[in-house]
């Protein structure tokens, strides 16, 4: 039997010690203005609400892992496919396709090489 | 923002037929189920006065899963005690919290106010 009480989400901390906030500004990253465009265009649309986002990102594996714009990019991700527009092998598709553009051997590596780096 | 956009985000939008008033007592049901909820974890179970009617919207825990979320639910300051919300609490009595909590989340609080 686990401890973790019942259908309580990753989300759900009130009350819980979570140890020091880091209150630093990172700014936003390009990917994460992108999507984060593409987010709010959507909600906008009324293509998505943020009560479905929520859940989606309340039901992440990785929720806890996962910095905010992961969550939020993620989230979407999984409406987008649960809403029949588009598929997993679209996704692949164009994600090889992009990363094809930078020539990044590995999918973990920064499209920035290094020597490129000021 | 236009006239129309800020009535519809009032406060105080209509509350047709809600089932509580501004002061009654009222326990915040103790139950668990799965899905998307927006109860607070650690407010169920506890008890609290109304301290506001906003009025009546969408219910997010349908509209979560893609549903219209009608009927709308009514939706409700509470208040609480803080002391009786957090064991231990050290701040002084009359610290309160409020929260945000639709009807269908509420029962009414018979006993003596906690």
């Amino acid at each position: 039997m686990s401890d973790m009480p019942v259908n309580k989400g990753p989300h759900d901390i009130g009350g819980e010690s979570a140890g020091p906030i880091d209150t630093t500004d990172h700014g936003m990253k390009f990917w994460e203005k992108q999507a984060n465009a593409l987010r709010s265009v959507l909600s906008r649309a009324g293509v998505v609400k943020v009560d479905e986002l929520r859940r989606a990102a309340e039901g992440l594996e990785q929720y806890g892992k996962l910095a905010y714009f992961e969550v939020t990019t993620s989230a979407l991700r999984v409406l987008l496919l649960e809403k029949g527009l588009i598929t997993e092998a679209e996704l692949k598709a164009k994600m090889a396709e992009v990363r094809g553009r930078f020539s990044v051997p590995d999918e973990m590596e920064s499209p920035i090489k290094k020597k490129d780096k000021r | 923002m236009s006239p129309d956009t800020a009535a519809i985000r009032s406060s105080y939008a209509p509350a047709p037929g809600h089932r509580y008033a501004v002061g009654d007592r009222v326990r915040i049901k103790g139950v668990f189920p799965p899905g998307h909820r927006r109860t607070p974890w650690y407010i169920r179970g506890k008890r609290g006065v109304i301290e506001r009617i906003c009025g009546a919207f969408p219910n997010p825990e349908e509209l979560a899963y893609g549903f219209d979320g009608e009927p709308a639910k009514v939706l409700y300051r509470v208040r609480f005690a803080q002391k009786h919300v957090w064991p231990g609490y050290r701040g002084p009595d009359h610290d309160v919290i409020e929260m945000e909590i639709f009807e269908h989340w509420l029962e009414p609080d018979e006993g003596e106010a906690p």
